[in-house]
């Protein structure tokens, strides 16, 4: 395929810093620096190279020149998109989404499935005074194993008595993924759906579950009114000041994997680590690839929804090694797919995968 | 009295067995049931039958649609006009019904698959077996039923006094449609997505040794090996044999998981299938909630014990 | 070369527990999304791939309620020229009044084609009865199953039919035919939102289905909807794994994948 070139390539000096840091580049046909050369020529780029890209946006974090590497990929997806080149299981992940607004394609009536197992009442959004959104993503939705943190964070929140309500049926995939798989039609439209959403019901600040969710509704929303978090940073400021106690010790040896759209891409570091600090007999590790240079669990940008050609070491079985030698039993996530892609790697090890939230629902007075 | 016409569901020379379900249906009815057949000789138990018409034409002109029309119409001039005219909801049955009734401008209920005699009410499936619809005729004359497989052969069970056997020459055949040959199964690379029978392997096949045993059972069993993805990841399988979301969605007739737990992205890839299977230590492997049919317990002694008894056959 | 393709929008409802309201006498599909006929997804794909080998033009046709223009929309982006919309708000459940309605259509306006594609089924209704009543209705030929078009030539076409059993036929049909379209005759391409946003721009004509049902009365009444016997969890078979091989063998020569 020949791609146009995007505006800020010319820009780009090829010091490689983009190649330098990608999670993919040398174990995989992805080369970052080589796409943005050839796209400054317009010269041919081997399609399935741009599906490697896991959208971690380490590139685009270290570029001097402000290039964008990660979204130049996302503009040459863009092109494949609208020309119908791509390979059927992205296709289906976006008829699914434009169809359910999820891409698994899953019924939207059971969007808020999860709500039945926290067993406190959740209003909707509507019946709400203070308009606080608490927003899943479609893998807290869909995926049983992740109904438990939409579910811990109900309870702590009503436990605390701090007011919030949901969208059930409503809800409607955030698009982060949809526009760097590179259909920025349907990002447009599923942005309209939510904002449309939002403005209904007045909400005033959306408490995100999914740092996908939580980076897209911050950069590519334009919302300059409504304040978006992430329930990490809730929680700690919950901690801090004394809404929730901890009561318990939980006496493991824990490491922290900082998620690539949490971290790097949204210079959220600390929270989930004073969270897991102030927890008694908790012993805190560190990989050492962490904070802006975590290693991405590779679960994001489209990979969920497509097997690469090559066949590699999975990010996530290096991850887990690393835990397995450093003696660490419980793998700690904040984000829905870092903890899909570590826990299906970790089970062979022995090694526990737990959302942090998970950690302080067991730790709590 | 009029009589229930059953058009045969015959291939190569075969009298197929999805018959019984139409005798059944006029059994049910209590019509008489006459029997269209084609020349060849076909194993079947014509004592079935009121009256058995053998026309003096070609299996594969018989199946043709184009000429369905004038053969029943030809059938109506000699025996009067039925009060159904029955197929089997095949490929060729139901291509046969819907251009009869379009022929003869008539009703048609296709793949029929439960009735209440008393109300002259039949039932059939919609939006994929979530309702049936009940559905009532109300036109004077005949009209045109498909029948599904397997829904009425145990009312097969009536036979008649005297069966009439009657040849009949059949009517112009059409030149506008002409059969040219059965299709050589064309050896293709393996498409699990196309598979009748996928015999689906997971993580609990545990080392890469095992998979030939699993190769060899797929082998005995005419059915097709694919994985859930941490086989493939550890290249045990090449990718193309990958179920699940960012691998292969399938929809065989028959799903059978062993050692596969049943991770949301892997279900989210074959929870469609006709019929699943799972074999798993756990009880509690997920996976059981979607499957049809469980066994607990070791996948390779399921796989081992299956290949003593397929051997031993 | 002329294809006329009708495609169908139908409820999703393969992921949705439907509701039976008023007593069985309605079936509540409000909350479903809606989407163009799986079956008819592939058809279009098909009739659009052979214009561009052979050329010639495609007629998307939608007989359904004003929202059906959704599905036009879609087969201009995937490649037809244009789009007619029969609009019928009442939806009509009887395939023979569908085909009868299509009929007065295609010969109260002339059009002209070589060949009518349609899916096997739809997913709603799963009749799969319309491609071959309109074939009699207009007296031209009609195979239904197709999963591949082997040729194409001016007078007539060879194309593939798929039985039981894994088994194929092969039947030559004159022109002008209608052809059934089985799934997985080709892989529908995608349509990006962008492409369904210019082919809107395509206009799409709206005719009155209501002239078009002079005389056509259905003869099926739909008396009530009732659920299917409800499916229990997963059956376990025999403990003794010796058994439960065995039965397990049964249930495959049951659902016909061994013999």
């Amino acid at each position: 395929m020949e791609f146009t070139n995007t505006t800020k390539v010319f820009t780009c000096i090829q010091c490689g810093k983009c190649t330098g840091g990608c999670p993919e580049s040398g174990r995989t046909p992805l080369n970052v620096r080589l796409i943005v050369r050839k796209n400054q020529f317009g010269a041919q780029v081997k399609n399935s190279h741009l599906w490697y890209c896991t959208s971690c946006g380490t590139c685009t974090v270290r570029c001097p020149r402000d290039v964008k590497p990660s979204e130049v990929i996302f503009d040459m997806r863009s092109t494949l998109v609208e020309s119908g080149d791509i390979s059927t299981s992205i296709q289906k992940a976006l008829e699914n989404t434009f169809l359910q607004k999820n891409p698994w394609g899953r019924a939207r009536s059971k969007r808020a499935e999860w709500a039945e197992k926290s067993g406190v009442a959740i209003k909707h959004i509507s019946d709400t005074l203070e308009k606080r959104l608490l927003l899943s993503c479609c893998v807290h939705a869909y995926d049983p194993r992740c109904h438990v943190i939409p579910v811990n964070i109900s309870k702590l929140l009503t436990y605390s008595g701090i007011e919030f309500g949901i969208l059930g049926e409503e809800e409607c995939c955030c698009g982060n993924e949809i526009r760097r798989i590179g259909e920025k039609g349907l990002f447009e439209e599923l942005r309209e759906e939510n904002i449309s959403n939002f403005n209904r019901y007045d909400v005033r600040e959306i408490l995100t579950l999914s740092p996908h969710c939580m980076n897209t509704l911050k950069k590519e929303y334009n919302l300059p009114k409504l304040k978006v978090y992430h329930y990490t940073q809730l929680l700690w400021d919950m901690i801090r000041e004394g809404v929730v106690k901890i009561g318990k010790d939980y006496k493991k040896r824990v490491a922290y994997h900082d998620p690539c759209f949490l971290g790097k891409q949204n210079g959220i570091f600390e929270e989930p680590r004073y969270i897991l600090k102030s927890i008694e007999g908790l012993e805190l590790l560190e990989f050492s690839r962490s904070r802006e240079n975590s290693l991405c669990c590779e679960g994001g940008g489209g990979r969920m929804f497509y097997e690469v050609e090559v066949q590699y070491e999975r990010n996530a079985k290096i991850r887990v090694e690393e835990a397995y030698e450093l003696g660490v039993q419980t793998i700690v996530v904040s984000c829905p797919f870092c903890l899909m892609t570590l826990e299906e790697q970790a089970v062979e090890k022995g090694i526990e995968v737990k959302d942090i939230s998970e950690i302080l629902v067991e730790v709590l007075e | 009295m009029s009589y229930g016409l059953i058009v045969a569901d015959v291939r190569k020379g075969t009298f197929d067995e999805r018959n019984l379900d139409l005798i059944g249906f006029c059994n049910i009815l209590e019509v008489d049931a006459y029997i269209l057949l084609p020349k060849g000789d076909y194993d079947v138990d014509l004592s079935y039958f009121k009256r058995v018409i053998r026309l003096n034409m070609e299996e594969a002109d018989f199946l043709n649609p184009l000429n369905i029309g004038a053969i029943v119409e030809k059938t109506i001039e000699k025996f009067g006009r039925p009060s159904i005219i029955i197929f089997s909801s095949s490929s060729s049955g139901m291509e046969m019904a819907s251009y009869l009734a379009g022929y003869f401008n008539v009703p048609i209920i296709t793949d029929i698959n439960g009735l209440s005699k008393e109300e002259k009410v039949f039932f059939k499936s919609c939006y994929s077996e979530k309702v049936y619809a009940h559905l009532r005729l109300k036109n004077e004359g005949f009209s045109v039923l498909t029948i599904r497989s397997g829904s009425f052969k145990q009312h097969a069970n009536k036979k008649c006094e005297v069966t009439e056997t009657e040849e009949m020459d059949p009517p112009t055949l059409s030149e506008k449609r002409s059969f040219l040959g059965y299709v050589e199964e064309e050896k293709q690379e393996i498409d699990i997505t196309k598979a009748n029978f996928l015999i689906s392997i997971g993580r609990g096949v545990g080392k890469k040794e095992e998979i030939a045993g699993y190769e060899e059972l797929a082998t005995l069993l005419k059915a097709t090996l694919s994985a859930s993805r941490p086989v493939i990841d550890k290249q045990w399988l090449p990718k193309e044999r990958q179920v699940g979301t960012s691998g292969k969605t399938v929809k065989p007739k028959v799903y059978l998981a062993m050692g596969i737990s049943g991770a949301f992205q892997h279900i989210a890839g074959m929870k469609d299938s006709e019929c699943i299977i799972a074999v798993n230590k756990d009880p509690e492997a997920p996976i059981f909630q979607y499957a049809h049919y469980g066994i607990i317990g070791d996948m390779h002694k399921v796989r081992d014990k299956l290949k003593e008894l397929l051997k031993g056959l | 070369m002329n294809i006329v393709v009708f495609t169908k929008r139908v409820a999703a409802a393969q992921e949705e527990e439907l509701k039976i309201v008023r007593d069985g006498e309605d079936l509540d599909i409000s909350k479903l999304p809606f989407k163009v006929n799986d079956w008819d997804n592939y058809a279009v794909e098909e009739a659009v791939k052979t214009v561009e080998k052979f050329g010639g033009q495609v007629t998307a046709i939608s007989l359904g309620d004003k929202e059906s223009d959704e599905v036009l929309r879609r087969s201009i982006a995937m490649g037809a020229k244009e789009g007619l919309l029969i609009r019928k708000d009442d939806p009509i459940f009887d395939p023979a009044v569908r085909a009868n309605v299509a009929f007065n259509f295609i010969k109260k306006h002339n059009i002209v084609f070589d060949a009518i594609f349609t899916g096997v089924q739809a997913e709603d209704d799963q009749f799969g009865v319309f491609g071959g009543y309109l074939a009699a209705l207009l007296k031209i030929p009609f195979a239904s199953m197709v999963i591949g078009i082997d040729e194409w030539k001016t007078d007539h076409v060879v194309v593939k039919r798929e039985l039981e059993g894994g088994m194929s036929e092969r039947v030559r049909i004159g022109i002008p035919c209608v052809l059934s379209i089985q799934t997985g005759i080709n892989e529908p391409r995608y349509v990006s939102i962008m492409g369904i946003r210019k082919a809107s721009q395509v206009e799409r004509k709206v005719f009155d289905g209501s002239e078009y049902m002079e005389n056509i009365r259905s003869s099926i009444e739909l008396l009530r909807w009732s659920y299917p016997p409800k499916k229990e969890g997963a059956k376990l078979l025999s403990a003794d794994i010796d058994s439960a091989c065995r039965e397990l063998l049964e249930i495959l020569k049951e659902k016909g994948v061994y013999q």
